[in-house]
């Protein structure tokens, strides 16, 4: 662990440069030791004075990046569950909750007022302001509502005998026989729901992002194999498991 | 300025362009975020595929895209959102609005036919029987039961004499019930409700009788259903209290109230029965056509239970998330944060001057609301302003500019009221900001914070031991109170928690009725208005006044006229707005985009779509979450 000494000389080394090592021919600087009073940072020596960092030798050409940094924007609560709302077939918030609660016992969904807090719904009744960053219990609250707003759309897209035009989030048919997709197959009907859920082209991600659902969707076909009549098959699962991480990737939260 | 570095500048060339690519090109990575973003904030929700599809399409033009969804109602609830998370015009329970003169309450009695039976009351209501007068029309001699001043009940109830219970009771087709309640017929009882807010839905022991079968009327007590306007003064000729020595007569358990000076000297005047002191001195007062001028409550409670109603309305009132049984103070709470939202909603949807949110003498009304100021605002006016002559509220919305037209079952309209009276000014006097902001500071504190973007910090000083009362000049409270007393003056002639305006007629800044007695407090009624720490021997001075007696006189309206007047107006509403869509607070290097919009706004008329406009095209804008490290050095456009 550093002592205090040494990050205070760490610190004034660091307005040196990128680093503590000495440009090749530069003199060395001379030997730092400051006041030491317990926890306080050293005063500045005289003898080193600040720098362009285009003078430090080897930076002269080196583009630097001093664009202000900003955070991603939260999504607002308000447009977050209309969104939700949109995604999963526009129904009343009322409705939307008696369709996530379902008629079985699963408990994936409790009601809208469980989740609004965890949201960060302000609540101008009591003073409590609108959360304006993500935190533990958000995140949490995605979860569990993406889980819940997918596993219905499965039941109501995927299980139930819906036309495509008619379903609310997978439009697209899945193999007869439950035959495997290929990558391409894969590939168009994850572009469906890229732009549904993130607003734009697949092919505009990362490269990783596709090659990563595919393996999502593999994982989530394999485990559920040997499901049975119950509980989601193979393919159900899979795509289960690429809306809930579309719904609850940075991508939809933040903007 | 904002300082961008030359490399990264040549890319935001590319990016404020970003609008007009090229005909045949495909959106970039960039293009479509920045769409997703104006979709979030200027329609409420991401694109759906056949906006994303038509933006793809070559030619695509995003300018006209955005000024239609500058038009769009989601464009008013995005900016309406901006000023509601500055001032939160919001009540929760802990504001008790339970006012006796309205409050209808429920006693479960048993009938002449010895069936069980509700009787509606209020507890404030003046009757010409002694037994009787601000209690239950019916004593516990003739119903077996009594009933106390908090409600509880004891004894147990017999039938009660046909005679005495045609005497004192009628039956009415009350407001809650049908919705025709005005004709002399009624007959359009309504459904339950939809669980919405838009439909009048009273609770379940509202619509169904003691016996259980569904309820068709109401059995009131015959005062309670008169349908004066007004009632002339009444006199019991009581004129002390009767002596605890005996049983109080009819076996009522508090002492018969006594004439009151007022009542003395103006026997036989006419006053208004929609004004608290007219309940209290007019045994004429009822509570109007089909009770209307009454809320309903279950039970004898504090404050029952009465309608349906949302607890949580994100998406407005039309898309609840929940519904439940709410009392009836809750039903006035959540009617007067419905007026904010829709005064709010309306100013920015009709794009009118912004300076409206602060001077604007017209608001929003619905059936609810219009209820609430044709008939219930006057019910907390006006206390001990009778010893000021001052029986009936001079009102902040004149009753009279309400539409006539609305009753409570039109939920679902709003009307725009033009103008409210001479003492309206825009949010600062409307029920929720009063209520939300009790006092003339926190009143004054709120305006200062949220439209001029400043905040009380007090300096690095000692608080000493003082007797000083005027803040001002208090050591250790001056450097904040000699801004805030003077801007909390306005709110002089406003009541605190409470909407009562007090006229300088009837309360004069220095009135010398009230001057202090050898340095002793003036009487009672002096000192519910007048400040005994200010007085002189020679003129009391009006609570709050001290600040600044010439803004006492201006009022709220006073202080709106000096805060739109001020520099710091328009570039507080740039810095509101822009902070809440860049999602950040701004700060030395955003100066020039808050001149840029501050010249919108104020070229514009003081009109926020233009502003807006020039926000979601702005660098800033389309940067705001894009300037990180990585994505810069990926080469995507920042």
């Amino acid at each position: 662990m550093k002592t205090t000494l040494q990050r205070a000389a760490a610190a004034v080394l660091f307005t040196l440069g990128c680093n503590s090592t000495p440009a090749p021919g530069a003199p060395a600087p001379a030997p730092v030791t400051p006041a030491v009073d317990a926890g306080a940072v050293a005063p500045r020596s005289t003898e080193i004075t600040p720098t362009p960092v285009t003078a430090i030798p080897g930076h002269e050409l080196i583009p630097q990046d001093r664009a202000p940094k900003e955070p991603p924007r939260l999504m607002p609560a308000e447009t977050l569950i209309r969104s939700y709302i949109s995604l999963f077939g526009g129904l009343s918030p009322q409705a939307l909750q008696v369709r996530l609660r379902g008629a079985t016992s699963d408990n994936l969904f409790d009601t809208w007022g469980d989740y609004l807090s965890a949201l960060g719904v302000p609540d101008y009744g009591v003073d409590i302001p609108r959360a304006p960053q993500t935190n533990a219990l958000m995140l949490a609250a995605f979860e569990r509502i993406g889980v819940a707003l997918c596993e219905r759309a499965v039941q109501n897209d995927l299980r139930g005998a819906v036309a495509v035009t008619d379903r609310v989030l997978f439009r697209f048919e899945l193999p007869a026989g439950a035959r495997a997709l290929t990558d391409e197959e894969f590939a168009t009907r994850f572009d469906l729901l890229h732009r549904r859920v993130l607003g734009y082209p697949a092919a505009l991600a990362p490269d990783s992002r596709v090659p990563r659902f595919r393996a999502l969707y593999q994982g989530a076909v394999a485990r559920h194999a040997d499901a049975g009549a119950r509980s989601f098959n193979g393919p159900e699962a899979g795509w289960a498991s690429v809306c809930e991480g579309l719904v609850r990737h940075p991508e939809f939260h933040l903007y | 300025m904002r300082w961008i570095h030359a490399m990264s500048a040549a890319a935001l060339v590319v990016g404020a362009s970003a609008v007009a690519r090229p005909a045949e090109a495909a959106p970039t990575r960039e293009q479509y975020r920045l769409f997703r973003a104006l979709s979030i904030d200027l329609q409420g929700r991401i694109p759906l595929p056949d906006e994303i599809a038509a933006f793809e399409r070559p030619g695509f033009d995003l300018d006209a895209w955005i000024d239609q969804r500058l038009q769009g109602p989601a464009y008013a609830e995005r900016l309406r959102r901006v000023y509601l998370d500055a001032l939160r015009l919001e009540v929760g329970s802990m504001f008790n609005f339970v006012s006796n003169p309205l409050v209808l309450r429920r006693a479960r009695l048993v009938d002449p036919d010895g069936n069980p039976a509700y009787v509606y009351y209020r507890r404030s209501q003046r009757r010409d029987r002694v037994e009787s007068d601000l209690d239950f029309c019916l004593s516990p001699d003739e119903t077996g039961v009594t009933i106390t001043g908090n409600g509880q009940v004891s004894g147990t109830a017999r039938p009660i004499d046909r005679a005495v219970w045609e005497a004192r009771t009628v039956e009415v087709r009350p407001w809650w019930l049908y919705r025709d309640y005005r004709s002399a017929s009624p007959s359009q009882r309504i459904t339950a409700g939809d669980g919405s807010a838009m439909v009048l839905s009273p609770v379940a022991a509202l619509l169904t009788n003691a016996d259980t079968t569904p309820t068709t009327t109401v059995r009131v007590c015959r005062e309670e259903a008169q349908t004066a306007a007004r009632g002339a003064v009444y006199l019991s000729g009581r004129l002390t209290a009767l002596p605890r020595t005996e049983p109080y007569p009819g076996g009522r358990v508090t002492a018969p109230p006594v004439d009151s000076a007022y009542a003395r000297a103006h026997v036989g005047e006419m006053v208004s029965c929609t004004s608290g002191t007219g309940v209290s001195l007019s045994d004429d007062c009822g509570c109007g056509v089909g009770l209307e001028r009454c809320m309903p409550g279950t039970s004898l409670g504090n404050d029952p239970a009465a309608f349906n109603l949302p607890d949580n309305v994100p998406l407005g009132a039309d898309q609840p998330l929940d519904s439940r049984s709410q009392t009836q103070g809750d039903w006035s709470r959540f009617w007067w944060a419905q007026e904010a939202v829709h005064f709010l909603d309306d100013l920015f949807a009709r794009d009118r001057d912004v300076r409206g949110l602060l001077n604007d003498r017209g608001t929003m009304v619905n059936g609810a609301t219009a209820q609430f100021y044709r008939s219930f605002a006057g019910s907390t006016c006006c206390g001990n302003g009778t010893q000021f002559n001052y029986p009936e509220p001079t009102a902040l919305f004149d009753p009279a500019r309400v539409p006539a037209d609305l009753t409570p079952h039109d939920l679902a309209t709003w009307r725009r009221v033009d103008d409210r009276g001479p003492q309206a000014a825009g949010l600062l006097t409307t029920p929720i900001f009063l209520a939300k902001y009790g006092t003339r500071r926190a009143r004054a504190h709120i305006v200062y914070n949220a439209f001029l973007c400043r905040q009380f910090v007090a300096e690095n000083i000692a608080l000493t031991p003082s007797t000083e009362p005027n803040l001002m000049v208090r050591s250790g409270c001056a450097a904040c109170h000699a801004t805030l007393e003077p801007l909390s003056a306005y709110f002089t002639r406003v009541s605190e928690s409470g909407w009562t305006f007090l006229p300088a007629a009837s309360f004069p800044v220095l009135n010398p009725a009230c001057a202090t007695r050898g340095g002793n407090s003036p009487n009672g009624g002096c000192t519910s208005f007048y400040d005994p720490a200010f007085g002189t021997a020679a003129q009391g001075m009006l609570r709050g006044a001290y600040g600044s007696t010439e803004h006492a006189d201006e009022g709220p309206a006073g202080l709106a006229r000096a805060v739109v007047d001020t520099p710091e107006f328009a570039s507080c509403v740039a810095q509101n707005v822009s902070e809440s869509f860049l999602g950040r607070s701004l700060t030395a290097e955003d100066q020039g985009l808050q001149e840029t919009l501050v010249t919108a706004l104020r070229t514009n008329g003081f009109r926020m779509r233009p502003l807006v406009r020039a926000l979601v095209r702005a660098d800033a804008y389309r940067n705001a979450n894009n300037l990180a490290s990585g994505a810069w050095r990926e080469g995507s456009t920042p």
